[in-house]
């Protein structure tokens, strides 16, 4: 555990050591929030509730994707294609470490940084909308929300991890992984709530893993469901947790059976 | 007009290359091309859902509001097909690449922005203009100078979009880094997908003024439905008068002081 836990530490001095690129990232994310807030703040206009979310419940789903975004979609699904083409990925095989161990204490250190980053720009922009903000009056609510986001995002770590390690078989896996990563954003209700499609598609989501991943955790800290649902809920994320790790763990081992690699 | 048709033939021939080498990856740009068919399709699915619920977005109905999507979506594709060359530049030099450029009889700004063409922007192209038909269809009966202010301003976007995208590839030879300068810009343009009616004075007086993703994607869509004064036509021209020669300028600045990154 302690090999994972120093990669995580230099991993963080890394990711702080590239301030400016951080700056940048997070500057680009910020404009994405601003833009959803305003969006959202023109649909509600005079009304007090829109799509059963009262303005400040609203507002809270659009701020708190800023924070989500930074804490579920930070995978290291690139790297891994990347490494398995370029043939770097031999040096971590030999060494004593799972590779995912390795590649989730990095993702650890990412999250921390960019997390810390959203939680200011959300407080900024808290502070220059007049706070307006929903926060869950049961203290219980920020347990099950904070077990359903790390769930959330293990989920996207493996699942991520699992399209990634199609470049063992072929050096055209980018293609799939960036049109999972699209279609994801939008089924995860990572730009709009999921309440805004029609039903049926929405049913039809909710039979995938996808809307567990930002949609139903928010809708835990709003307090839109009662804690049994939620609980109910977060039984659901674990089983689809496991079949996620069980997938990415298969194909990985296949993946790393059939590589091959020449040269030094 | 001879230097026209060598700079076409170069960026056919750079396009024709580009389009083979993507047919040999057939399940990548596969891929590639469904994700961006799926952001395309989801936004506007989105658009037209929330218009379910509300009638208007900051005093636009849907038809208006899908027409500024689909601006935005023409003017950031175009520039885009063009452009593309500038997400590379800083690899370009770093690799020393463009040691290379400078000795070829060609333009390296050329060279640099316009010959590296993602063909599946070309076919994404497509379905955008199509929407866009399908849009213009739905508005009520418009006058002809609405139609030319729109071609005019979508024109003058995409003069303003390769302004900095020359800025960002001259930062790139001056300094051999910023590579996240473009993906910066990206981001940003994210807000040019709505009106910029929705957002609040200051955040728009920003879009308008410092960095004009207003001017690239709001105001063809604006002049269109006849809510753009002509002096705002005038201040969209004019910034694109200044915009363009300061970035000329800064690019041969830059490329003056390049002393080769690369052995």
């Amino acid at each position: 555990m302690k090999k994972y836990w120093v990669a995580y530490q230099i991993a963080l001095q890394e990711t702080l050591q590239r301030r400016s690129t951080l700056i940048m990232d997070r500057l680009g994310g910020f404009a994405i929030v601003v833009s959803l807030y305003s969006f959202w703040t023109a649909l509600i206009g005079d009304k007090t509730s829109f799509l059963g979310y009262t303005r400040a419940e609203m507002l809270t789903y659009v701020l708190a994707l800023n924070i989500l975004r930074s804490f579920v979609f930070t995978g290291r699904g690139w790297q891994l294609v990347g490494e398995i083409s370029s043939g770097k990925i031999s040096s971590y095989l030999i060494r004593p470490l799972h590779y995912y161990g390795y590649a989730l204490a990095l993702d650890m250190a990412q999250k921390t940084v960019h997390v810390a980053a959203s939680i200011f720009e959300v407080a900024i922009l808290a502070w220059l909308t007049g706070g307006a903000l929903f926060l869950p009056h049961d203290p219980a609510t920020w347990l099950l929300f904070g077990t359903a986001v790390v769930l959330s995002s293990l989920i996207f770590f493996f699942l991520e991890f699992m399209i990634s390690s199609l470049a063992f078989w072929t050096s055209e896996s980018g293609g799939p992984l960036f049109c999972f990563e699209l279609f994801l954003q939008f089924a995860a209700g990572a730009f709009f709530p999921l309440d805004v499609l029609p039903l049926a598609l929405r049913k039809a989501l909710e039979m995938t893993p996808f809307p567990y991943m930002v949609y139903f955790p928010v809708r835990v800290f709003l307090e839109k469901v009662s804690s049994a649902e939620a609980l109910r809920l977060i039984g659901l994320e674990a089983l689809w947790l496991a079949a996620v790790f069980t997938g990415a763990m298969t194909v990985f081992a296949r993946g790393v059976r059939s590589y091959s690699a020449e040269g030094g | 007009m001879s230097a026209l048709r060598k700079y076409r033939r170069i960026w056919l021939r750079t396009a024709s290359m580009a389009m083979q080498a993507q047919l040999t990856y057939r399940l990548g740009s596969f891929g590639f091309l469904l994700g961006k068919m799926i952001r395309l399709l989801f936004f506007f699915a989105f658009m037209a859902a929330v218009f379910n619920h509300v009638e208007t977005v900051a005093g636009y109905s849907l038809v208006e509001t899908a027409l500024f999507f689909m601006t935005y979506n023409l003017v950031d594709m175009t520039a885009q097909i063009f452009f593309r060359g500038v997400y590379g530049a800083r690899r370009t030099v770093s690799e020393g690449d463009f040691d290379f450029y400078l000795v070829q009889p060609c333009s390296p700004l050329f060279r640099m922005t316009c010959s590296s063409v993602d063909f599946l922007d070309i076919v994404t192209i497509v379905p955008v203009i199509v929407m866009t038909g399908m849009v213009f269809a739905r508005l009520p009966p418009l006058g002809a100078w609405n139609y030319a202010a729109y071609a005019l301003l979508l024109a003058n976007g995409v003069a303003l979009i390769f302004a900095i995208h020359v800025g960002v590839a001259a930062l790139a030879v001056r300094t051999q880094e910023l590579e996240s300068a473009i993906w910066i810009y990206r981001d940003v343009m994210f807000m040019g997908k709505f009106p910029v009616d929705v957002y609040a004075p200051a955040v728009r007086w920003a879009l308008t003024v410092g960095i004009p993703i207003a001017v690239m994607t709001t105001f063809p869509a604006k002049a269109l439905l006849g809510r753009l004064s002509a002096g705002w036509i005038v201040y969209a021209i004019g910034l694109s008068a200044v915009a363009l020669p300061l970035s000329w300028a800064f690019w041969k600045d830059s490329v003056s002081r390049y002393t080769s990154s690369s052995s």
